[in-house]
């Protein structure tokens, strides 16, 4: 009986939610007027390829409308790698040597990783330094460029990935990438405030700042996630059964 | 160099950025440099809410982009007060847990100074910020610090706790997101002062359904009933300089962002009643669980809940006297239960007991902080010469202004019930057998500074008021004046 009234209401809800969400018109243009904008959207898409030059708007919104969002989401990304290794640290008085999650895997897996893992990571930077002018940017690239490194941590048991480097390489890029806002907020009086020399619209260099800070947000988050994956990956032997 | 809010964000991130590096050259940055940053925003929190109160409200740009297109910070006397309150004890608490883990090697520590620092800039960013996407963004930060922060012990209730609260903050997140998409399909736009100008125009199903998904969300960050099953958990399992910051910081923030959507955001009536009954009910079922508790912390954890709630019931009244209480209340709250955590965790260290049985014969062992500890406990009631006896007298009076005599009643009965366990626990320290233990962990100088600053402020407050209340009137007067937010903001594009 109690089953069939959390049923009941749970259609009700889902009925009204469904009522309101309706009442948005799917597919519909909703820009509005672009010469004259009073909603923000229509404001972005007039404005990214004029004042910005940049060809992909997205990435102009991603990074410089709302770039404060982004150093917000980096931080985000930042804070749950951080809080993971501070839940799954291993103590140094355990000298015991860590080991990964891995099976051996057959030859063809191997010789072909090895083959896959430049190509993957350099499609990864692709994505991200052309963010600016073709669909993707800092976070996929990123995520790409960590998906090359799951493929190397899964495959070789002993693969390193020197996390001396990746600690100064993440830290290096959110400092730059702060350092690039402040650089708008002394020069400009503004926060991530782009400079004026911006370019010419298609170009590889153009969009002023926007590339540089989704090259640093691409190095970012190419290490976060591989860092949490290294750390999620890495157990104690004699641990698994 | 001109010192302006976003500087409350971005100290502490370039020192989260760069901690990982200046601690493989020097092995205590990671204890330092939290406390440099902190200080920094105390410091700039009093220069900016000197100008402001001077000048009127700061309207700070991000990328360029004047407020309907960019993101947008907004320091008014509300925002300014709640900033500079927050960043104090901030500071306070980090002077508190400066010591903290000590002896844990490794990067532990390094992570804990990152996440604790990382949780209190996200709470200012949430106050300061006049966007609505933006507030979501540092809403998961303090999320996302909070959860690995309740978990950071390790252990299965830890655990438990953690992911309990991840649970339901993931929820909250994803109420918020629907409701912010909610309110941007139909205004077009994310700024708060522009969405409170369009909201007339949107239709009342959807402001419904927003408003509701908007008080799911953040009923959840505000610890309001039913949605505050991860509170005391995590209050308790959490380590002590975390439990007092969730006290003193990000409840702080949780009331902020529902007050804001509601009073700014919205103009539907009713709110304001809603405000008061939930708000009665948490406090009411708060504080009967907190006599019922057997764990100091859980019950320290309860009374927090409960003072929340009557934050809320104050700020439902809506008066600009309750309104003054409210706000004065936050305070109160953020000062006193911190320093209950504080004096508590020490009770709890010496006694290795997490019970309440842990408090017997305290005194002997530990003079001046069972001292303090009963000194915040009378506070938190609302004894007379103490700091909380002037918010709730002025709680109820303006509940008096109102003719809401039931409330009056029901504020006061609960009074008694925090009578009841506060009591027992301060009795139990000075009267209850003591069994004896000679492990007696003396608190070291830096807690003691920041406990005693505490106390001090607690009794300066308590009898002589008015060094605060010019402050909280401007506050509460810049909450209730929606059309001068708006138009400051707008206007100036």
């Amino acid at each position: 009986m109690k089953r069939y009234i959390i049923f009941l209401f749970i259609a009700v809800l889902g009925w009204t939610l469904a009522q309101t969400f309706r009442a948005i018109p799917f597919g519909a243009d909703r820009r509005g007027n672009l010469d004259q904008p009073d909603r923000v959207a229509a404001f972005y898409l007039k404005e990214s390829p004029e004042t910005l030059q940049t060809a992909n708007s997205i990435t102009a919104i991603v990074v410089n409308f709302r770039g404060f969002d982004t150093l917000g989401e980096v931080t985000v990304l930042f804070l749950a790698a951080t809080g993971l290794a501070s839940i799954l640290y291993r103590k140094e008085e355990d000298d015991e040597t860590e080991e990964r999650i891995t099976l051996i895997s057959s030859s063809l897996v191997r010789t072909g990783a090895k083959i896959l893992f430049p190509l993957i990571l350099l499609l990864g930077i692709y994505v991200f330094i052309h963010g600016h002018l073709t669909p993707g940017g800092g976070f996929q690239g990123g995520a790409i460029i960590a998906t090359g490194f799951l493929l190397m941590l899964i495959t070789y048991k002993r693969f390193d990935t020197n996390h001396n480097l990746m600690v100064w390489l993440e830290s290096l890029a959110g400092l730059a990438f702060v350092a690039t806002g402040l650089y708008g907020l002394f020069t400009y009086g503004s926060f991530l405030q782009n400079t004026h020399s911006v370019g010419t619209l298609n170009d590889l260099i153009s969009g002023g700042l926007i590339p540089l800070i989704y090259i640093f947000i691409g190095i970012k988050v190419g290490t976060e996630l591989t860092n949490i994956l290294d750390i999620l990956l890495k157990i104690k032997p004699g641990k698994q059964s | 160099m001109v010192i302006s809010p976003v500087h409350y964000i971005v100290a502490p991130l370039l020192a989260a950025f760069a901690i990982p590096l200046l601690s493989k050259i020097y092995k205590d940055a990671a204890r330092v440099v939290p406390g440099i940053v902190l200080f920094y925003n105390v410091i700039i929190s009093f220069v900016l809410m000197k100008q402001v109160l001077k000048q009127g409200m700061i309207n700070e740009v991000i990328a360029g982009w004047q407020p309907p297109w960019g993101i947008n910070l907004v320091l008014t006397p509300f925002t300014g007060f709640l900033a500079a309150m927050i960043s104090v004890m901030g500071f306070i608490i980090w002077l508190y847990g400066f010591r903290f883990k000590r002896t844990l090697k490794g990067g532990v520590v390094k992570y804990y100074e990152i996440l604790q620092m990382m949780m209190i800039a996200g709470s200012i960013g949430v106050i300061i910020t006049g966007d609505l996407f933006n507030m979501f963004v540092f809403i998961e930060i303090v999320g996302i610090t909070a959860y690995s922060l309740t978990a950071f012990y390790r252990d299965r209730n830890g655990a438990e706790a953690g992911f309990k609260y991840l649970l339901l903050g993931s929820l909250a997140s994803t109420f918020l997101l629907l409701a912010i998409l909610l309110i941007y399909t139909q205004t077009g736009t994310l700024n708060m002062a522009q969405i409170a100008e369009r909201m007339p125009e949107v239709s009342s199903g959807i402001k419904i359904t927003a408003l509701v998904f908007f008080l799911i969300a953040l009923g959840i960050e505000a610890e309001m009933f039913p949605l505050n099953g991860w509170a005391p958990d995590a209050y308790e399992q959490a380590p002590s300089p975390t439990s007092a910051t969730f006290a003193a910081v990000v409840s702080i923030a949780g009331v902020y962002a529902l007050v804001r959507i509601l009073f700014t955001l919205f103009d539907v009536a009713g709110v304001h009643q809603y405000l008061i009954v939930m708000g009665f009910v948490t406090m009411l079922v708060a504080e009967i669980a907190a006599v019922s508790q057997k764990n100091l912390k859980r019950m320290l954890a309860y009374s927090s809940i409960g003072q929340v709630g009557l934050v809320l019931i104050a700020f439902g009244v809506g008066s600009p006297l309750a309104v003054f209480g409210a706000l004065f209340l936050m305070l109160n709250h953020a000062v006193i239960k911190s320093l209950l955590f504080m004096t508590g965790s020490y009770f709890i260290y010496n006694s290795g007991e997490k019970r309440l049985e842990g408090l017997n014969g305290m005194h002997k062992r530990l003079p001046y902080v069972s001292a303090l500890f009963s000194l915040a406990a009378f506070a938190i009631i609302g004894f007379p010469p103490f700091s909380g006896f002037w918010s709730k007298f002025y709680i109820l009076i303006a509940a008096s202004d109102q003719k809401m005599i039931f409330l009056i009643i029901g504020i006061l009965l609960v009074t008694i019930i925090e009578l009841v366990y506060y009591l027992r626990s301060v009795g139990r320290i000075y009267f209850a057998k003591e069994e004896m233990q000679d492990i007696a962990h003396k608190p070291s100088v830096n807690a003691l500074i920041a406990m005693s600053f505490l106390a001090l402020f607690i009794i300066i407050i308590g009898i002589y008021p008015d060094i605060i209340t010019g402050y909280i009137n401007q506050a509460a007067a810049a909450l209730l004046d929606k059309t001068h937010y708006v138009q400051q903001i707008l206007g100036s594009k």
